[in-house]
């Protein structure tokens, strides 16, 4: 018997996007017939530990199916034994590491314990090890908390504290401003820390190609030694599946290949799940094929990770690269060669005309599907600004009559091919002929209910009958169901794009009538645009991974959180890119232009420039913090001025911002100002020039949104070399990891609690890294500015949901 | 609690025929299809036919098989009331009452046959491979409202010498049974599988067979017979072998390897073939291997050339060796530039480097004729 209980932490979902989708990481298939989970259970099995207890996240059915009563590790207990504590308060959304308030929930299991030293770690984590080597090493340091680091000093969530120690944090989780024991490795004061690396085989999975790369590592020989010992076996779920099988022209050269499988085709170099089928001239390359999943006769797959019962059909080609898999989803029909057609309906899209970051996205989307192959297509309201700017390339190819309530109004379809992509634009003297702004009109409802009616009217006329009609924002959340209204039999699958679930499109409900689609409205006054796209369309997504899992909660989704929820199933998230023309070595508005290589050199320069022209205190050892945003609640602005008020009284600090918007916020800026006018320079309204400068000179990147579904500012920043400080929210969590000075991995800081607190203690720590640790802010600088987010990696991810579209 | 059919699974045999296989294991231990045993067909039919109560009359080298059994759970026959129970033979007061023969065995332990309150009693064997919906055979057993109920298979006329062989009736009824016939008249194979009405049984074992006469098909069918019983015959019309002989035991492998969808063991929805799982990593196929036309277990590392074989779990085969037309055991180490062909390898041998073997016929190679390994359990 040993003194050491077990916390399963299954709270962090990772970087996986679609292969977590229904599934927490720890039950991910790996090694061709285990699950990561069972290299946790196993090793707590044979370290002698009977207390088990697993913190989940969200979706931890597959989970518990796996784990059953546990007694596969001897863990279905009288006493003791494993148990499954899921989160009790659902408004808690996802974080990187289990908390301490999740531990809270479930106090009553840490006072039952009857051990007296706990190990935390994670259950995505692949090693064989025995834990009581961990703790003996933590009794002989005499330590307050031990750490256990993998190889390279890489963090493995993986620590050892005694009972105590850890309730005395978990008791008062609300007043303390460590989330976590990683918080308290990290900053807590007067503790003796203790760390022990662990030099053997072992991976933290959290993103698809650890997962994959880990998964080829099982190939080698020593990597096997290490991991699968007589005496300490990785045990597994039992299931029955007769040996694998090889066909008369199999071809099969270094695999790992399950029981069960049926290898016909060839196979080299890939780990190959249980019960898969390889047909016969199929060929499977550098892959990892999970679980019952079939590659038809000639297909072809290299590159890959296919998710369990995935479906390869006949001859169909499937190739990632090594530094960009393919990932097909589970039960996921693979094909290629049937060329897509996809019509992007939409308010705005750059350079037609545009109001906000949407209109990037479409644009770079139509012009990026254009570019691998795709017959991409876009159909917009002819404004007058776009109709004066191109009326003389602009084609007029049909006019029809469009009915809308009593009254029938012309419209005429013009069209701009500029060889790439097609434009389709619907011009309506009555809707659309206005002033220079595209919103904000009384009839804004008419106006996009009479568009959306027109453009499903007009699919006759475009090149090519769409297979998938992508539709953004509430503008358009009419086409799905007036597209089924209509009734023509074409086959055409839609995707309906969240921007921002704030913008819903309500309107009084006069309009469903207009459009004879009242009975599909519930009785009252209002219908709303956004909630009928998200019944309506066939799936919908949004513009990160993180928003989409926030949006289940009513913190954020608000109103719309029934309707999200019901769509779980078909609810995407994939992260804007940016585009690979935002760079400071071509940047020529920046006094300095510079790249990795000479940043170190050329950044100072930069942030001379930017003192200067913003006439505050030059200096090197100034700590400059950069914001360039909207001035809105939501970026935060509720916490941003008191934490600044208190975090400027250090006379080596400097803010700067440029932005317009509300007043009332850019009242008490204004105050900063006054209180610091030798370090604090605001630049309020509209100003012509690009805000590079800012993003070039400041030392840090403040963006402490409240919510934000994406973001942009942050990977600019991220390219500047200049680092982010955000709050874990949306993609601001998907595209920051937090810097940690032992380890100098991360990209930025991040802090979770909406509070000043936690603003202002995050402000202080990323300034005395900044000033006490050179080396390691160099680093990050570096590392910041290898963090990669391009557009072409959005383009694939909208490419292949197209493809599971048209599959299904 | 009252079961309607119990189950009982005769494995006493030694099964000699299969020499050194058995040397030191119940027949019914002894590996088919790389990863199998060979009473993992009876237990599954068994489980597969939603029958929970299950003996076990073991009696030569019982441990191995009761250790591969354990509680049943593999077969989802670890139930409360009812699951598997191993019945070992025993000696009373007075009498040597050491089992002799198949029907001696049921007679022993017919107790275990009253307690649940049976109303049919299955008789199985534990060395043939096969996969078989009993209730199929209950149900003819009822329609005909028989006595007694024989599985039959057609076989071969020139190989109906080696069976118990039955003529049979037009309504389906036995006319006449004769155990290894020199001139048989019929192809109608009893497959030793026997499904009792509770107490035509017990009225035979007990009351009409004297102590001698030990066999079911030598003493108690003939018996019931003869005793005007009506004996109906269940003709199973897909795959069967009794696996009694090295030869039999090789083309049964082969056929599973050349014909798979005989036994189908390869789907898992209807009707799967259950085995203990060993918890062992998937096999490894390393650069330079070549397999053609076979299977292969868990925890196997392949290096050389395996065609048409089957490998057993956890076995080792180095890089130049070629393995064709063979059946090699679980756990065995196949050294580097080995060949083989036509052999089975028995569980725990070690092939050393360079080894040379092409038999015309099957052969067996164990310990003795080359060198042993690590026990595997």
């Amino acid at each position: 018997m040993n003194d050491l209980f077990m916390i399963v932490d299954g709270t962090a979902k990772g970087m996986f996007s679609k292969m977590t989708r229904h599934r927490m990481p720890g039950a991910l298939p790996f090694g061709a017939k285990y699950r990561l989970i069972d290299f946790t259970l196993s090793n707590c099995r044979n370290s002698g530990i009977r207390n088990v207890a697993i913190f989940p996240y969200g979706n931890y059915r597959s989970l518990a199916d796996h784990i059953g009563s546990g007694d596969r590790w001897d863990l279905n207990r009288r006493r003791d034994g494993i148990f499954i504590l899921p989160p009790k308060n659902l408004s808690l959304t996802i974080e990187n590491a289990i908390s301490f308030q999740r531990m809270y929930e479930h106090i009553e299991h840490f006072r039952r314990s009857t051990q007296s030293y706990v190990i935390v770690s994670p259950a995505n984590i692949v090693w064989n090890v025995d834990y009581n080597v961990f703790l003996d090493h933590h009794q002989k340091a005499e330590a307050d908390i031990t750490e256990i680091l993998g190889p390279k000093r890489k963090r493995l969530k993986t620590f050892i504290v005694s009972k105590d120690f850890l309730l005395a944090y978990v008791k008062k989780y609300n007043q303390i401003s460590y989330r976590n024991l990683a918080d308290v490795f990290d900053y807590a004061p007067g503790i003796k820390r203790n760390l022990y690396t662990y030099e053997n085989m072992c991976y933290l999975i959290d993103e698809p190609k650890q997962y994959y790369r880990a998964n080829r590592r099982l190939l080698e020989y020593d990597v096997r030694r290490q991991l699968f010992v007589k005496d300490r076996p990785i045990l597994s779920k039992e299931t029955m599946s007769a040996p694998a099988r090889y066909g008369d022209d199999a071809y099969v050269i270094n695999s790992v290949i399950a029981s069960g499988a049926y290898i016909e085709g060839n196979v080299e170099n890939s780990v190959i799940g249980r019960k898969v089928h390889v047909a016969k001239e199929a060929v499977v390359r550098d892959s990892v094929v999970m679980n019952q999943s079939v590659i038809e006769q000639g297909a072809a797959v290299s590159y890959a990770v296919l998710d369990k019962e995935s479906h390869v059909t006949e001859h169909a080609t499937v190739s990632g690269h090594s530094d960009e898999l393919f990932i097909a989803e589970k039960r996921q029909i693979v094909t290629t060669g049937n060329h897509l057609n996809v019509l992007q309906i939409t308010a705005e899209c750059f350079p037609f005309v545009k109001t906000g970051g949407m209109a990037d996205v479409v644009g770079s989307l139509a012009e990026q599907l254009s570019k691998i192959g795709v017959h991409s297509e876009v159909m917009m309201p002819l404004y007058p600004a776009i109709k004066e700017k191109y009326h003389l390339l602009l084609k007029e190819r049909a006019m029809q009559k469009i009915t809308y309530g009593d009254e029938t109004y012309p419209v005429t379809l013009h069209v701009y091919d500029d060889k790439i992509t097609n434009y389709y634009f619907l011009e309506s003297y009555a809707f659309f002929d206005r002033d220079d702004k595209i919103y904000g009109y009384g009839d804004d409802g008419d106006r996009f209910a009479f568009f959306s009616k027109a453009a499903v009217a007009f699919l006759d006329a475009v090149d090519e009958m769409p297979d998938i009609i992508h539709i953004h924002d509430w503008h358009m959340g009419l086409v799905p169901l007036l597209l089924k209204r209509q009734d023509m039999n074409k086959n055409i699958s839609t995707l309906l794009t969240i921007h921002n679930i704030e913008y819903q499109g309500i309107h009084e409900s006069i309009i469903a009538e207009r459009l004879q689609i009242a009975d599909e409205i519930p009785v009252g006054g209002t219908m709303n645009f956004l909630e009928l796209g998200i019944n309506h369309a066939d799936k919908i997504s949004t513009v990160s991974e993180t928003y989409r899992d926030e949006l289940k909660y009513e913190y954020y989704s608000k109103n719309l959180m029934d309707a999200i929820n019901r769509r779980d199933r078909d609810f995407y998230g994939i992260l804007n890119g940016l585009s690979q023309d935002v760079d400071p070595k071509d940047d020529l508005d920046i006094q300095s232009p510079y790249d990795q290589k000479d940043v170190f050199e050329k950044k100072p320069l930069n942030k001379h420039d930017l003192q200067t022209r913003m006439n505050i205190k030059t200096g090197d050892d100034m700590f400059v913090i950069g914001m360039v945003t909207r001035i809105a609640e939501q970026k935060g602005f509720d916490i941003i001025i008191p934490a600044l008020r208190e975090f400027l009284s250090d006379e080596h600090t400097e803010f700067v911002l440029l932005g317009t918007g509300d007043d009332d916020y850019v009242r008490k800026l204004k105050t900063l100002e006054d209180l610091y006018p030798d370090r604090v320079a605001l630049n309020i309204g509209y100003d012509a020039t690009k805000p590079t400068y800012i993003y070039a000179g400041a030392d840090v990147f403040l963006m402490p949104s409240r919510y934000e579904p994406c973001g942009i500012g942050q990977m600019i920043a991220l390219r500047y070399g200049t680092i982010p400080i955000v709050r874990q929210t949306g993609g601001l969590n998907d595209t920051i990891e937090h810097f940690n000075v032992t380890t100098r991995r991360g990209n930025g800081f991040k802090f979770y609690n909406y509070d000043v607190e936690s603003l202002r203690f995050q402000l202080e720590n990323t300034k005395k890294i900044f000033d006490n640790h050179g080396d390691a802010w160099k680093q990050l600088i570096s590392n910041a500015m290898r963090s990669r987010f391009s557009f072409e990696t959005t383009t694939k991810a909208y490419h292949d949901l197209y493809n599971v579209i048209v599959a299904e | 609690m009252k079961k309607n059919v119990i189950a009982m699974i005769l494995v006493g045999g030694k099964g000699t025929r299969l020499k050194e296989l058995t040397k030191d294991t119940a027949k019914p231990a002894v590996s088919f299809g790389a990863k199998y045993r060979l009473i993992d067909f009876t237990l599954s039919n068994i489980s597969n036919s939603d029958i929970d109560t299950v003996g076990v009359v073991t009696q030569y080298e019982p441990y191995n098989l009761m250790h591969y059994i354990g509680s049943g759970n593999s077969w989802d026959l670890d139930v409360v009331e009812g699951g598997i129970h191993f019945l070992t033979p025993f000696s009373k007061k007075g009498s040597m009452k050491w089992q002799r023969g198949t029907a001696h065995a049921i007679r022993q332990y017919f107790n275990f046959i009253t307690e649940y309150n049976a109303d049919y009693v299955l008789i199985l064997s534990g060395d043939h491979v096969y996969k078989m919906d009993y209730n199929a055979m209950l149900s003819s057993h009822c329609e005909h409202n028989a006595d007694l109920t024989v599985a039959t298979t057609r076989v071969k006329k020139e190989e109906a010498h080696r069976f118990g062989i039955f003529n049979m009736d037009e309504e389906g009824f036995a006319r006449s049974f004769k155990e290894k016939p020199s001139k048989p008249n019929s192809t109608l194979a009893s497959m030793g599988i026997y499904l009792f009405n509770v107490d035509v049984l017990k009225n035979l074992l007990l009351e009409i067979c004297g102590e001698d006469d030990v066999d079911f098909g030598k003493n108690v069918i003939p018996a019931a017979i003869d005793n005007a019983y009506k004996v109906h015959l269940h003709v199973f019309g897909d795959y069967w072998r009794d696996v009694g002989t090295v030869d039999s035991l090789f083309y049964a492998n082969m056929d599973m390897l050349d014909h798979p969808e005989l036994l189908n063991l390869n789907q898992s929805k209807d009707k799967p073939v259950y085995s203990r799982s060993y918890n062992l990593p998937p096999h490894l196929v390393g650069d330079e291997a070549t397999i053609r036309h076979s299977v292969i277990a868990d925890g196997a590392d392949i290096q050389g050339n395996v065609w048409r074989s089957t490998v057993g779990y956890e076995t080792v085969i180095e890089s130049g060796a070629t393995i064709k037309d063979s059946v090699i055991f679980p756990n065995v180490r196949i050294g580097s530039d080995v060949l083989l062909k036509r052999v089975i390898v028995n569980r725990n041998v070690v092939i050393p480097d360079g080894f040379k073997l092409e038999a015309k016929r099957p052969t067996l190679i164990d310990v003795g004729d080359v060198g042993r390994g690590d026990s595997d359990e």
